[in-house]
């Protein structure tokens, strides 16, 4: 069968590519520090008892947070090219949330509107 | 087509179709079983006409009618819409934009295996034991309480179609938006690809509801959970909006290629380009997004609330203006045209008025007050056939005469297709239009038989009458097709004379490659511009070059085959089991049952891991075959 064909990189080019990799890393690194800080400072608010009204805005605050940092920087939305990603994301969130919200209301929680 | 197959033996075709990737092979088995399916569904119509045609009729017993329109309904929506229209977006879409095939040309054929086996699967449940009898809708309510297997078989098949859709669905989204000829910017797609691309990121969205509703649906009935049993803390309501989540979106997936359809054959037969393009657009992608807002009108007397009516009722309105705006952008395209009466253009023309009277029907029913008189009537079931047969049917049957040439490179009889057209059209009015008023006289929907005396016979005997010349129509339909394959008269390029977009500037028939060199796209309407400017010759995007293809697969066959044994796994688990619910606990044990679940999954498991481990890197097609091709075919023009 045959092979793809490839050309091989030249030398300015794969420079370029290592110093552009280097920074992803390096911000790929960060951002996951973060999040296993957060995640820790979650537990921990958890573990320390603190009255449950302040606990779950701020872990779900946190969340949120969490869930940015993923689509961005390890799901590539920061990049170049990902707007059709981004706004099928987006579509699929409001999608999502409206479907949520209804259900809340119409469906789980009681009474008719 | 026939050429090849003289060539090859009856085996080496069966093979070939198997395995294929290519986007126009797999474009004609979308067809074939979509027709196939198309049939079986338009029979069961037919019992149901039978069997309502007369009062106290006993033609059908109760629950075989219940059974009927079951599979009435999920037949042509899932098994015979859907993949028809799959079936032209396959046979158009590649070559509208410009590419040699889809971007996964394996899902392709993945798509398409799931597809067909899965709808012989849910069709096998008429020879075991049973089809499913709860509605294509197929509430929990009832669908738990349904004894026997049925229900079973219809939420297993549909979660194999869907998978099969689901694919597809992601196959053309990527496909548009990634593999568009240079110049083929999004604004200068012809409406076909727009609409197959609305249509598609429809799917994506909407498909996922169901899955998820079906596989609670499974659970509950071959796996002892309870999501919908209300006596163990479960909620049936639950079920009616993830279906309707998905259903009403489904209903935009399946309209909105028909739409695209007659965009397309509008301006061709008119020979203008379409009026007011960038709205046309627009108002499609607006009707797709739109579609996820409006589920809960289906559900107006389930006790909402005012409120929650109310909202959704707006909604459905608002639905109606981008629909207006495209009815008045296809009206505008044929005013002042130079139209010409094919058989395609006629579908249009029946379509415009057809489409009006479904959609003004479908308003009435979005007031949420007035729904109440409306729910459960005859007058539903007219409103629904309006937009769907009017709608999706006439621009299947558009699309069949339009595009048979691109996909068969042969053209069906113009004169047959005319006789179907009329008998179809007439038929399809004297069906449904006395159904409005049959529901506005009281007469429920879904019910066996009625009394005589209640004023509903004459008006149900024409409807019957109407639908034998549907019937009649179709069957001319398929003598057309006998006779055209029969003949084989070869027609070349641009068949039609007034091809506009880029699918009619290539050699009849299509190479398997689709285009020796991609061409480049200067303006909307590519193929009309060049005519005008360039003799009709496509400049090409690129030089003469290998170019690189994707190889046969066996595999989406047998993936698709375990995922339909494993279904057979499934399906009787529950039978007889303690824990299982009533409709199928006194059925007899099959203790084989876990086994087939096993082998069906590993026989899929194993095929997904071939695929992973053994590279599969295509062929390349060299420059000295396309020169060949080429010559060959300016010989022939000669």
């Amino acid at each position: 069968m045959a092979e793809i064909k490839q050309e091989p990189l030249s030398k300015s080019k794969l420079e370029y590519l290592r110093t552009q990799r280097t920074k992803e890393m390096r911000q790929q690194m960060v951002s996951f520090g973060m999040m296993i800080f957060l995640t820790f400072v979650a537990f921990g608010m958890v573990a320390m008892d603190l009255d449950s009204r302040f606990v779950i805005p701020i872990v779900l605050f946190m969340a949120v947070v969490q869930v940015i940092l993923q689509f961005y920087y390890f799901m590539h939305m920061k990049d170049k090219g990902h707007e059709f990603a981004k706004l099928f994301i987006m579509t699929g969130m409001y999608f999502g949330i409206a479907f949520v919200v209804t259900f809340l209301y119409i469906t789980w929680i009681g009474s008719p509107i | 087509m026939a050429t090849t197959a003289k060539k090859k033996g009856f085996g080496s075709v069966i093979w070939e179709y198997m395995t294929t990737v290519d986007h126009k092979k797999i474009a004609i088995l979308y067809l074939i079983a979509g027709g196939f399916f198309f049939v079986l569904g338009g029979i069961e119509a037919m019992l149901i006409r039978i069997q309502l045609a007369v009062p106290n009729n006993d033609f059908l017993s109760g629950g075989l009618f219940n059974e009927v329109i079951t599979m009435h309904g999920t037949t042509m929506i899932f098994l015979a819409a859907m993949p028809l229209l799959f079936a032209f977006m396959n046979a158009t879409v590649p070559l509208q934009i410009g590419a040699r095939d889809v971007a996964f040309p394996f899902l392709n054929s993945l798509g398409v295996w799931l597809f067909i086996l899965g709808g012989i699967f849910i069709n096998l449940s008429w020879f075991l034991g049973g089809a499913p009898d709860a509605g294509w809708t197929s509430y929990a309510s009832l669908s738990i309480d349904s004894p026997g297997h049925g229900i079973d078989f219809y939420a297993v098949g549909l979660q194999i179609t869907g998978a099969g859709t689901l694919i597809s669905g992601i196959n053309f989204v990527t496909t548009i938006i990634n593999m568009r000829a240079p110049g083929m910017t999004y604004m200068r797609m012809p409406l076909m690809t727009w609409t197959t691309l609305v249509a598609s990121v429809l799917i994506v969205f909407a498909f996922p509801p169901l899955t998820i509703g079906l596989f609670l649906l499974i659970f509950d009935r071959m796996f002892g959970s309870s999501f919908f049993l209300v006596e163990t803390g479960g909620n049936t309501i639950i079920w009616e909006h993830l279906f309707w989540i998905f259903g009403h979106p489904e209903v935009y997936i399946l309209i909105l290629p028909a739409f695209g359809i007659f965009s397309e054959v509008f301006s061709t037969f008119s020979r203008k380009r379409l009026f007011g393009y960038s709205a046309m657009v627009f108002s499609t992608v607006l009707i797709g997004f739109f579609g996820f807002m409006v589920w809960a009108h289906h559900m107006f007397t389930v006790g909402l609330g005012p409120t929650a009516n109310a909202i959704f009722a707006l909604a459905t309105m608002a639905i109606a203006v981008p629909t207006g705006v495209k009815i008045f952008n296809w009206i505008l395209t044929i005013w002042g045209g130079s139209i010409e009466f094919t058989t395609p253009m006629l579908y249009g023309l029946a379509f415009i008025p057809t489409f009006v009277m479904g959609g003004v029907t479908g308003v009435m029913q979005g007031a949420a007050p007035a729904d109440y008189q409306y729910h459960d009537s005859y007058f539903i079931v007219a409103h629904f056939h309006y937009v769907i047969v009017g709608g999706v049917v006439f621009g299947l049957l558009a699309g069949l005469h339009y595009y048979w040439p691109l996909m068969f490179s042969t053209m069906l009889s113009e004169k047959l297709g005319k006789i179907t057209f009329v008998l179809f059209v007439a038929g399809f009015h004297i069906t449904f239009l006395i159904q409005h008023f049959l529901g506005l006289w009281g007469m429920p929907r879904r019910v066996f038989t009625y009394l005589d005396g209640q004023g509903y016979n004459t008006a149900n005997m024409i409807s019957t009458i109407g639908a034998v010349m549907m019937a009649i129509a179709v069957v001319v339909l398929v003598i057309n097709i006998i006779i055209t394959v029969a003949k084989n008269k070869q027609v070349g390029r641009d068949p039609w004379g007034d091809g506009r977009s880029l699918e009619w500037s290539l050699p009849l028939p299509v190479p398997y490659y689709n285009f020796a060199q991609i061409p480049l796209v200067r303006g909307m309407d590519a193929f009309w511009i060049e005519k005008e400017a360039n003799d009709g010759k496509m400049m090409p995007a690129e030089s003469l070059d290998d170019f690189h293809m994707p190889n046969n697969s066996i595999l989406p066959f047998i993936m698709s085959l375990g995922l339909f044994i494993a279904g057979f796994g499934a399906l009787y688990f529950a039978s007889g089991k303690e824990w299982a619910i009533s409709a199928v606990s006194d059925m007899p044990q099959h203790p084989w049952a876990l086994w087939l679940l096993i082998i069906g999954l590993a026989i899929t498991a194993g095929a997904m891991i071939t695929r992973s481990l053994k590279d599969d890197l295509g062929y390349y097609v060299t420059k000295e075959e396309v020169l060949r091709d080429l010559e060959e075919e300016e010989r022939g023009a000669k």
